[in-house]
């Protein structure tokens, strides 16, 4: 009877080790397949014929179609700089240089990953749209209310999640390194909370 | 002291054996995968325009709010598929995956540099380079693609320049098309 118990306990241990470790690398990567620069992150072979497992059990639950990094990448990031959740309760200031590609987007998605609801029917700046400044650098503003220049309007309540698409992206592997990558991708500054 | 080395080393290995056969089988068990999304939205080789994504409807999880989505899954299974479309822009883009999202093939409209074009899908060695040759000698703007599965989805891409541009581009995804290719029509 102990030695079936002792038996029973080994099974449960390893399953929820198994089973836990398996879905910590699917949902959130790892070295192998993800690369993070600040507060994005970037699944490296998304999309990929011969990506690995772990790719493509991610792109198999995300139910998403990605291109493959040499066409698009898409950094994601749930968040801030100093690495707190982002949340609708704060307000951000998300900065960045010109990207170079061809054209890139920045969206807005609630904790569940549906678009935001709001009366200015605005969830994403993208190259073309954003107000830039002179030098092609550009200030985006997160917040519940409006402000001056790029607002991107948040929600109500609950976590927030930003996609940032960049298609035609001219040097790709250069982003994914750390050095160029923090000077080329956005930052994500929290100003105050509620 | 030896019996917990050995359930150590046991939960250890099992684990590992748990954790290996979740990762692999679960692109084939996950129930909402993007193929499944796909085939919900059509019947095969036809072209469905994308409803634009909004806070109460998208139709694959986390689409682009200033990207219009063109979907054909094609059924190569009793033949060649064609795929016509404008490109009203560089930044428009075709890609196509096989059912498990596998992005085995993209064209972008910078490598197109022209604003129509016609795709035909087939299965390796069906159309063949022969035929796609002469094909292509008759239509400059045939692109064959081989594909390696006979089931699979086509995404045109359209990128919106700006807000305004978002009825000229839904118009012209509406007027692309998809469909089982007569060779000689």
């Amino acid at each position: 009877m102990r030695s079936l118990l002792h038996l029973l306990l080994i099974f449960v241990v390893a399953l929820i080790l198994g089973l836990g470790t398996a879905w910590h690398t699917i949902e959130e990567g790892s070295a192998l397949t993800t690369s993070h620069v600040g507060p994005w992150s970037v699944w490296r072979s998304a999309g990929k014929p011969d990506a690995d497992p772990y790719t493509k059990a991610h792109v198999a639950r995300a139910g998403r179609l990605p291109i493959t990094a040499s066409t698009a990448l898409y950094f994601y990031a749930n968040k801030d700089e100093k690495g707190e959740q982002l949340s609708s309760d704060c307000e951000y200031v998300i900065e960045g240089q010109p990207l170079n590609a061809a054209w890139w987007s920045l969206a807005l998605y609630d904790g569940t990953g549906r678009l935001v609801p709001n009366k200015a029917s605005r969830h994403s700046f993208n190259r073309t749209d954003v107000a830039r400044r002179a030098d092609g650098s550009f200030r985006i503003v997160l917040a519940r209310s409006a402000r001056p220049g790029n607002w991107l309007p948040s929600a109500k309540q609950g976590s927030l999640q930003l996609m940032l698409r960049a298609y035609g992206l001219r040097d790709a592997t250069s982003v994914l390194d750390q050095d160029a990558a923090t000077r080329g991708l956005p930052t994500i500054r929290k100003v105050v909370c509620q | 002291m030896r019996t917990f080395f050995v359930s150590l080393l046991g939960i250890a290995l099992l684990a590992a054996f748990i954790h290996i056969i979740a990762v692999l089988t679960l692109p084939y068990l996950a129930p909402k995968n993007a193929w499944a999304r796909v085939s919900a939205l059509s019947e095969p080789n036809r072209m469905v325009a994308l409803p634009a994504a909004n806070p109460s409807h998208q139709s694959l999880p986390m689409m682009a709010p200033d990207v219009r989505y063109s979907v054909c899954r094609f059924d190569l299974s009793k033949g060649a598929v064609r795929l016509s479309t404008q490109i009203l822009d560089d930044l428009w883009l075709i890609a196509f995956y096989t059912p498990s999202g596998e992005n085995f093939y993209a064209i972008t409209g910078r490598e197109l540099k022209r604003n129509r074009i016609e795709v035909i899908i087939s299965t390796q060695n069906e159309v063949g380079v022969k035929a796609g040759a002469s094909l292509l000698d008759e239509v400059e703007d045939l692109i064959v693609v081989d594909s390696p599965v006979r089931e699979g989805v086509a995404v045109i891409r359209a990128p919106l320049l700006g807000p305004s541009y978002a009825a000229q581009t839904e118009a012209a995804l509406k007027r692309s098309s998809c469909g089982r290719h007569l060779p000689g029509s």
